[in-house]
């Protein structure tokens, strides 16, 4: 009787009752990291990324995925800039995929985070938030995973957040000359790793920081840039 | 031919009161004097015909609203519009009858009484009272409505037995015609038809006798049948004042049901709807609740006008409600794609306006490109539309991450910052006095941000964007 009641108020779980981790996984077009996350991205949930300042590269490390995964629609929710078009289309995103939503506070910005989930029709969304209380993150994480869509979480701070956020993984990124380095503190179905560094040369060559890894790269110094016409017309 | 007629004689009070339980003695008065009363008020001996102030002294707590002729003409429509689902011949008679033609419709329904009780229903679930009775013309079945007949006679015989025994002063003669015909000795309509009918029309008058003749005439009315409206629009009047805005989820859902009801016999959706508040003392004002997919259903469109109205602040008690819909559309198939995986519980038409309504309209956008070389003309932000041809993007490198301003740097890059690319000089907008000349560069910043610079010909340098 005990035990049956401790049962119900979820206090006690059998073994067989728990769903073990997803392993399905979606590529991040990134061979090391695919190859350092075991297949890449999980396939739903919700994942964080603290990002430290905005513009070190973490949408270069989504934009090949969400180029690739189009079937249904992406939505961005609050980013810290505007969103250039150009850049999104030249990366192969489909803008008419592609949804802006720019809320005035937190808890709109989760109010249709949640709904844009729970809709169905969306298979990616990025939000920019400044924190997740354990209570939203696993709201969530509990929406992404059942309408299959995978949800990514940045934020500004250098760390992540605490430990005890219910997110299929966390991470944390460092810009390094070549791209990122990652700092992977959870990621459902892994043990612990050590930090991944992902290459983006390849895809963003003229991003990448002259001398480390393109030695044909003749560095520009600031002194012997042209000139401007000092009068315009 | 068989005719049917239906008489509402408190139609504009039953409306009323039917929002709301209500027990206590009402009345509608016109010009002093009381028009239509509610069984509380009869009870209490207030008749139609007493002045105001007797029945006022009659009942102290009484309820008194004024009588408009005008919001009981458009309920009779509104009604009308209803019956129009079970009967295909109607004809309005304002302000308070309702004629139906029923022979063509009983082959239909398989006789009077299952047609009879289908029409019955709309009529008990808007708490109506009412009269009725079936006749072999027109004016006979009014005349018997209006008299309180209440039955559903088949037999030409009967009706006109039940006519001839009905007396002069029921019916619905002018009150000088029948006074004269009294005097006459003449105290039912029997009577009245048996004299002679050029002798009734030298002494008392023409109209007498068209109003003989037209109780045999079996032959539709000489005003054009009732046709419903292409479009929505109903005005729903309220007991009493609204001051919260959750609180008008209960006339609304009364209209959106009835919306639903215009919309779903004849295969359509409306694509917005126009809701109008009307105040007390101010100006009325009108609210546009969208949904680019177009939806029928009550329930989706409560929804979305809640999500609506939660942010709308009252400037004043709300008197009245009404509804009328913006575009409607034919149904289309919900779904194009037939094997897509996680069935999705909401379209993205729907899923966006649910959010428009929240958020207001301009939060949710989508973003398309424009053919200019000025990087922050280069793309706009827009209202979502389901079919666009986006247009080729341009091959330069962009950051990803655009300032709508660009920020002015304190500090001119020093050797610190790590020049990646440029100068990419971009000189345009001479031609509509927004002209820009700078030279672009990709700088990484000593703390790793890949920054998109520009230096302008008086040497200041701004950052605009990112390379997130």
């Amino acid at each position: 009787m005990v035990l049956l009641q401790l049962e119900k108020e979820r206090l006690v779980w059998r073994a067989r009752q728990v769903a073990g981790p997803d392993h399905r996984r979606q590529s991040s077009f990134y061979p090391t990291l695919d190859a350092h996350l075991q297949g890449g991205w999980p396939h739903s949930g919700l994942v964080e990324l603290a990002c430290g300042p905005a513009g070190i590269g973490e949408l270069r490390l989504l934009l090949p995925l969400l180029a690739q995964a189009q079937s249904r629609l992406q939505v961005w929710i609050n980013p810290p800039a505007e969103l250039n078009g150009q850049a999104l289309a030249q990366h192969g995103i489909d803008l008419s995929q592609t949804l802006l939503i720019r809320c005035q506070n937190p808890q709109q910005a989760l109010w249709s985070a949640e709904q844009s989930l729970n809709s169905g029709c969306f298979s990616h969304l990025i939000m920019w938030a400044l924190r997740l209380t354990a209570p939203q993150a696993k709201r969530l994480q509990v929406s992404a995973k059942d309408n299959q869509a995978l949800m990514f979480w940045l934020h500004s701070q250098a760390e992540p957040s605490t430990s005890a956020l219910p997110v299929s993984a966390r991470l944390s990124l460092a810009p390094v000359a070549t791209g990122l380095r990652l700092q992977i503190y959870k990621y459902q179905g892994l043990w612990p790793q050590h930090p991944c560094q992902v290459d983006m040369h390849e895809l963003w060559p003229s991003l990448a920081t002259p001398g480390h890894s393109s030695p044909h790269h003749v560095p520009v110094l600031m002194n012997n840039i042209v000139a401007l016409p000092s009068k315009l017309w | 031919m068989q005719w049917l007629y239906l008489y509402f004689p408190s139609l504009q009070l039953d409306s009323l009161l039917h929002q709301q339980a209500y027990n206590q003695a009402c009345v509608l008065v016109h010009k002093n004097e009381v028009v239509q009363t509610n069984p509380e008020a009869r009870q209490l001996g207030i008749k139609i015909g007493t002045g105001l102030a007797q029945a006022a002294l009659l009942c102290a707590q009484l309820k008194v609203i004024a009588y408009e002729s005008k919001q009981e003409q458009r309920l009779l429509a509104q009604l009308a519009q209803r019956l129009y689902q079970t009967s295909a011949t109607l004809y309005l008679d304002p302000p308070q009858g309702l004629l139906l033609q029923t022979s063509d419709m009983l082959r239909l329904y398989k006789g009077l009484a299952p047609y009879w009780q289908q029409l019955q229903q709309p009529l008990m679930e808007r708490g109506l009272h009412y009269h009725y009775a079936s006749a072999h013309s027109p004016l006979a079945a009014q005349v018997l409505a209006r008299a309180g007949n209440d039955r559903l006679l088949t037999n030409q015989d009967e009706a006109t037995r039940l006519l001839s025994q009905l007396p002069i002063h029921r019916a619905g003669l002018d009150h000088k015609l029948s006074l004269q015909l009294e005097r006459l000795g003449l105290n039912t309509l029997g009577q009245a038809q048996a004299l002679p009918r050029s002798a009734l029309g030298q002494r008392l008058g023409q109209t007498l006798v068209t109003f003989l003749q037209q109780l045999e005439t079996s032959s539709a009315p000489s005003w054009p049948a009732y046709q419903p409206p292409e479009r929505f629009r109903q005005r729903l009047e309220l007991l009493y004042e609204i001051e919260h805005s959750t609180a008008l989820r209960f006339p609304l859902k009364r209209l959106l049901s009835d919306l639903e009801a215009f919309l779903a016999p004849r295969q359509l959706r409306a694509a917005g709807l126009s809701l109008g508040l009307e105040y007390q003392e101010h100006a009325s004002e009108r609210l546009h609740i969208g949904c680019s997919d177009g939806e029928y259903r009550a329930e989706s469109w409560l929804a979305l006008s809640m999500l609506r109205l939660e942010q709308l602040k009252l400037q004043a008690p709300i008197i009245a409600v009404s509804l009328k819909t913006k575009g409607q559309m034919p149904w289309a198939p919900l779904s194009a794609q037939l094997f897509e995986p996680p069935g999705g519980k909401l379209t993205a038409g729907q899923l966006i306006s649910r959010l428009q309504s929240k958020l207001g309209d301009h939060a949710v956008q989508q973003v398309y490109l424009q053919d200019d070389h000025r990087p922050e003309r280069s793309f706009y932000q827009g209202l979502p539309q389901s079919h666009y041809q986006s247009q080729q993007a341009t091959r330069a490198l962009r950051p990803s991450l655009l300032f709508t301003l660009p920020q002015a740097l304190n500090h001119k890059p020093d050797h610190r910052w790590c020049i990646l690319s440029g100068p990419e000089r971009i000189q345009s907008g001479w031609w509509d006095n927004v002209s820009i000349c700078r030279d672009y560069f990709i700088a990484r910043n000593p703390i790793g941000q890949v920054c998109w610079l520009f230096r302008t010909p008086r040497e200041e340098w701004f950052l605009h964007g990112y390379f997130s």
